[in-house]
């Protein structure tokens, strides 16, 4: 399902059409894990992951094509994501879940990325599970690659 | 660290952190706390959405001066059209009322740059207009974000020469341009004056490259203007950029931090102000000292490598409270040979971190540059 959504939200770029595809071949259920992994296999795995963060990329950088494409309203103040975060730098993704002070609540990144779409940008919060949402968590967690993950840690 | 990040910072250390080099030995810094009179001006009027009466934090930098006096800072307002946002304006309004509300006034403001977002002529005249009710007299330096839709054209003819100096009361004062001479990145790409712009204001952007610089050009008119200027004298020099390497991939330095070093090393009173980082930052450079100051937009973060040693961290701003991390600064020369930068932070009663977790910098962080804006059509 996921698969095939992807497709469809990538028509544009024929080459990496074709790339999706061929995941759907290699990795469909029925020969999941029978098979050592090809390297065209692990190269596949890596490129939908760069599909998300180049999506996520652009919808935190407030590309409005994007956004439109992507049905959301990420803000509405002209702040993008990136103007108080560049290089996704104090999202701090490593340290959640945790107790949002913002919210007084226990909170997931997602939470919280919802909390900076309503509030500072006065934007349109998106469905958790929503394909912009899978972007921007995409983005965020590849541009800290690399960080120790501390939950909890404020 | 990258390995070239790494290379850098050790050239630096090696060329700047000289053993027994330091801006003059009589200077001292310490740090007061105290209410600010003009500050009730501000709030008084501008009604109840400001409800902290903030505090003051104070760098005293030491200095001669003929007589006391005192300037102001404001830089980093990046209004947009009215009709986009009034957030930036109303902290403009407010940064205004609290100067011009000064007593007694300060001889003079520097706009440090980064008046507009995106460059456009409704957006520097809407800076012109809300800076209008500032009586005193204002010197303008551009920022990158004021300069390239139309390469400087609306900003020239409202302002006029983006390097300047001048004389007041014993102290040099030199304001350069440090946003105009970036790569051409433009050309080849075909881009549209647009296009050129959203690069130039993306901060994170991996496509504008090392814009910030002061030039050979204007490093030898410095040089000329401070031939005559005893050495031991206090000059101030102000910069959009910061005139020394903290974290290029943000632009936060300008790349050619060393011969700025080699103009500037045969004065030992050299104060460097300057705005583009959005954020507290102190360092001493050679014989000179350098001071970031508060935008009044929104704070940047501290990059994750570079911050200075010598820099006691401002606080990691609340994201709810669009007055919290912001604001602007006072200088004063005063006759006890001392430069007080004072941050006027809206939110806070302390400017300074106090303890770990009010710190961004607790966090560690590991981060890799944008992908996106360098892919096709991008
Ligand atoms: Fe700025
Ligand atoms: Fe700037």
């Amino acid at each position: 399902m996921t698969i095939r959504a992807t497709v469809l939200g990538t028509l544009c770029r024929p080459s990496f059409v074709v790339a999706i595809a061929a995941v759907a071949v290699f990795v469909g259920p029925t020969s999941a894990h029978k098979e050592p992994h090809t390297p065209e296999q692990l190269k596949l795995y890596e490129d939908v992951l760069m599909e998300e963060v180049r999506k996520g990329d652009l919808l935190f950088h407030g590309d409005a094509a994007t956004a439109k494409q992507m049905n959301v309203v990420l803000s509405t103040t002209g702040m993008a994501c990136a103007m108080c975060h560049p290089m996704a730098s104090d999202t701090h993704p490593q340290s959640y879940p945790k107790f949002q002070v913002e919210t007084s609540k226990f909170a997931t990144l997602r939470d919280m990325i919802n909390w900076c779409i309503e509030k500072p940008n006065q934007g349109e919060k998106i469905e958790i599970d929503s394909e912009a949402m899978k972007a921007l968590e995409a983005y965020i967690t590849w541009s800290n690659s690399g960080s120790v993950l501390v939950p909890g840690k404020h | 660290m990258s390995d070239e990040l790494d290379r850098i910072r050790r050239e630096m250390h090696a060329v700047l952190q000289q053993l027994g080099v330091r801006p003059d030995d009589s200077l001292q810094i310490t740090r007061r706390t105290f209410i600010h009179r003009s500050l009730l001006f501000g709030a008084a009027s501008v009604g109840q959405t400001f409800a902290w009466w903030p505090l003051l934090n104070t760098i005293d930098v030491a200095h001669a001066a003929e007589a006391p006096f005192k300037f102001a800072w404001i830089s980093d307002t990046h209004l947009y059209e009215k009709s986009l946002n009034t957030r930036f304006v109303d902290k403009v309004v407010r940064a205004v009322q609290e100067v011009q509300a000064m007593d007694p006034p300060a001889d003079f403001l520097i706009f440090g740059g980064d008046l507009a977002q995106l460059g456009k002529i409704e957006e520097l005249e809407l800076g012109v207009d809300l800076l209008k009710d500032l009586t005193i007299k204002k010197y303008y330096i551009p920022g990158e974000h004021d300069w390239y839709l139309d390469m400087g054209k609306k900003w020239g003819e409202l302002f006029g020469q983006p390097n300047w100096t001048f004389d007041h009361k014993g102290v040099r004062f030199i304001g350069l341009d440090t946003v105009s001479r970036g790569p051409d990145y433009w050309t080849v790409k075909k881009m549209t004056p647009e296009e050129r712009m959203g690069h130039m204001a993306t901060l994170d952007g991996t496509v504008a490259g090392a814009w910030a610089g002061v030039g050979r050009d204007q490093l030898d008119w410095m040089q000329k203007i401070l031939a005559d200027w005893d050495k031991s004298k206090p000059i101030v020099i102000f910069s959009h950029n910061p005139l020394y390497e903290y974290y290029p991939p943000w632009n936060f330095w300008v790349r050619d931090w060393r011969e700025v070093n080699e103009v500037l090393k045969p004065y030992t009173k050299v104060t460097n102000i300057h705005g583009h980082v959005h954020q507290v930052l102190y360092n001493e450079i050679g014989s000179m000292r350098s001071i970031g100051m508060l935008a009044t937009s929104w704070p940047w973060p501290y990059a994750p490598e570079g911050v200075p040693k010598l820099t006691k961290p401002m606080i990691r701003a609340d994201p709810g409270d669009h007055f919290d991390g912001v604001g602007w600064e006072t200088v004063n020369v005063n006759a006890e040979d001392k430069v007080d930068v004072e941050y006027i932070m809206w939110g806070r009663k302390e400017v300074f971190v106090q303890s770990d977790p009010d710190s961004s910098l607790s966090q560690p962080e590991k981060l890799r540059p944008r992908m996106a804006d360098n892919m096709w059509p991008y």
